[in-house]
């Protein structure tokens, strides 16, 4: 037990000898990774909120109705086989009366407008949602020679264009993610760096009376580990602390939701902190590579 | 104890350091090694530390080829050798006892293991009532007095020693040479460098001049000048 409490001392005196040193690695990695898991939360931000978007009826059948010879049970029939599709998440049927209330909800402001309007003239429709709405042509090429259809309205360009946005968002996040924690591994090298020429002639003297690499090693493998997780930690709760300040932020906007689950966040940063770890003994293992030949 | 077989090194840039070096030093023998700046006995002592590598040659240390040494092993030798350089090579942070535990601690030896005989190598080296002085608050003689101590506390069977006398005056120089044979007696092979003329001469122990990395002179009682052998 004696040795691995030496080491973690070492480890101890070593940061409380260079504060300056600590701090600025701390501070480096803590302001890495507060930008790592703001790109994180960023991009679920953004999926979230197109994954509200994305939801609602991605392809509307306007169907023909009984002046066309087209009855309620091919209406039936044709739902069922469309709703048996790979490709459909599910459907709805809303009838000609449906179609009459939704329209006046819509146009509840216009009460002349739906005045004129004959609930007959507004055709029966089957409302489409699908599991990937990348592939709304063919549902609509499938659909638009069916004797009972009369148009396919799909929101193809629109849900493609979301999906491209989030797609692109989410990449970007996750580059800026993968680039400070690159930098987070790249600073802590440069501190245990710093610290092992802080510490030269002691590291000599260790060679000199024999201590084996391992020993003069693990102290600087310690300290870029506890330099990583105070790093990681502060980047957690600064996060933490933006989070119901941004959720605020966001209630005043209808359309944009600024905050993520709990588990979601949480998860996350317990991910970042081991993370920070995992940095500061890459960033150790990397600083001492050339510094501690025999 | 040390035996070195036709042992060369050459540094980078070409620069011949040792040549063609053969030498043989039996268990608990004292031996001087002398020569002017550049001769080769710095590069000697770093090549029987590990600290360089050979280039031509063989080195055997308590029966061990160390050339053929592995690096993971190289620490397990020096916990064999005792070193004293000129500058002492002290941690000013540390206290006397501290500096003298460290070499115990950094081989993971137990703490009551560490009290007890860094107690009693400050005694040994006369400096068991400065035990918590720091470097700073010590002469020269004393500093090196701790180092000393500090490289014979775990009880090596060689003591290399580079110039121990450089910076000390004359004085002090025979105290620590008083402690250094005091060391020899007890069976330890001690090899020091050095250009002291009259510490050489008082101690009339063996004498191996070199002169631009080659050996010139080998004399068991001699002097560091040639041709005024006993």
């Amino acid at each position: 037990m004696t040795r691995p409490i030496y080491l973690f001392r070492e480890a101890l005196v070593n940061m409380w000898r260079n504060p300056m040193v600590v701090a600025g690695a701390v501070l480096a990695v803590f302001v890495s990774l507060t930008l790592a898991l703001g790109a994180v939360v960023l991009g679920e931000i953004v999926r979230v909120n197109t994954v509200q978007w994305q939801d609602g009826d991605h392809v509307i059948v306007f169907l023909k109705g009984s002046a066309d010879g087209i009855t309620l049970e091919s209406h039936i029939g044709l739902e069922n086989e469309i709703a048996d599709w790979e490709v459909v998440e599910s459907t709805r049927y809303v009838d000609q009366t449906g179609a009459y209330e939704e329209f006046q909800e819509i146009f509840a402001n216009s009460p002349a407008l739906i005045r004129e309007v004959d609930p007959a003239s507004l055709p029966a429709s089957i409302r489409i949602q699908l599991s990937d709405i990348s592939r709304w042509r063919d549902v609509q090429l499938r659909l638009i020679d069916k004797p009972a259809v009369r148009s396919v309205t799909a929101q193809g360009t629109i849900l493609e264009g979301i999906s491209g946005l989030t797609t692109g968002l989410n990449l970007g996040a996750f580059l800026l993610a993968v680039i400070q924690a690159a930098a987070a591994v790249v600073l802590i090298a440069n501190t245990v760096r710093m610290a092992i020429y802080a510490r030269r002639d002691e590291v000599g003297i260790m060679k000199l009376v024999g201590a084996s690499n391992w020993f003069i090693r693990i102290p600087f493998l310690v300290e870029g580990v506890l330099e990583g997780l105070l790093g990681a930690g502060l980047a957690v709760a600064t996060v933490a602390l933006i989070r119901p300040w941004m959720a605020d932020a966001g209630s005043a906007v209808d359309l944009i939701q600024l905050d993520v689950a709990d588990g979601f966040f949480w998860r996350r940063a317990a991910i970042l902190v081991l993370f920070g770890g995992l940095a500061g003994l890459a960033g150790s293992t990397l600083g001492l590579r050339r510094f501690l030949k025999v | 104890m040390i035996r070195l077989q036709d042992v060369t090194k050459i540094y980078d840039g070409g620069t011949v350091a040792v040549s063609d070096v053969a030498l043989d030093i039996p268990k608990g023998e004292f031996v001087f090694l002398v020569g002017p700046s550049g001769s080769g006995k710095s590069t000697l002592i770093r090549l029987l530390l590990r600290e360089e590598e050979t280039t031509r040659g063989t080195i055997w240390v308590a029966g061990k080829d160390i050339t053929k040494l592995p690096s993971w092993k190289v620490p397990y030798l020096r916990r064999t050798i005792g070193t004293v350089f000129q500058d002492f090579k002290l941690l000013p942070q540390k206290t006397v006892a501290e500096n003298v535990a460290f070499a115990l601690e950094v081989i993971g030896r137990p703490r009551t293991v560490v009290h007890t005989q860094v107690s009693q190598v400050l005694e040994l080296v006369g400096l068991d009532g400065k035990a918590e002085r720091f470097p700073h608050q010590l002469s020269g003689g004393e500093q090196q007095r701790v180092s000393v101590a500090r490289a014979f506390v775990n009880r090596p069977p060689i003591l290399l020693c580079d110039e121990p006398t450089g910076n000390l005056d004359p004085g002090t120089s025979v105290g620590i040479m008083r402690l250094l044979d005091r060391i020899n007696r007890t069976g330890t092979t001690v090899v020091m460098a050095t250009h002291d003329h009259a510490i050489v001469d008082a101690m009339r122990r063996r004498v191996v001049a070199l002169d631009d990395g080659r050996v010139t002179r080998d004399q068991h009682t001699g002097r560091y000048e040639e041709g005024v052998a006993q």
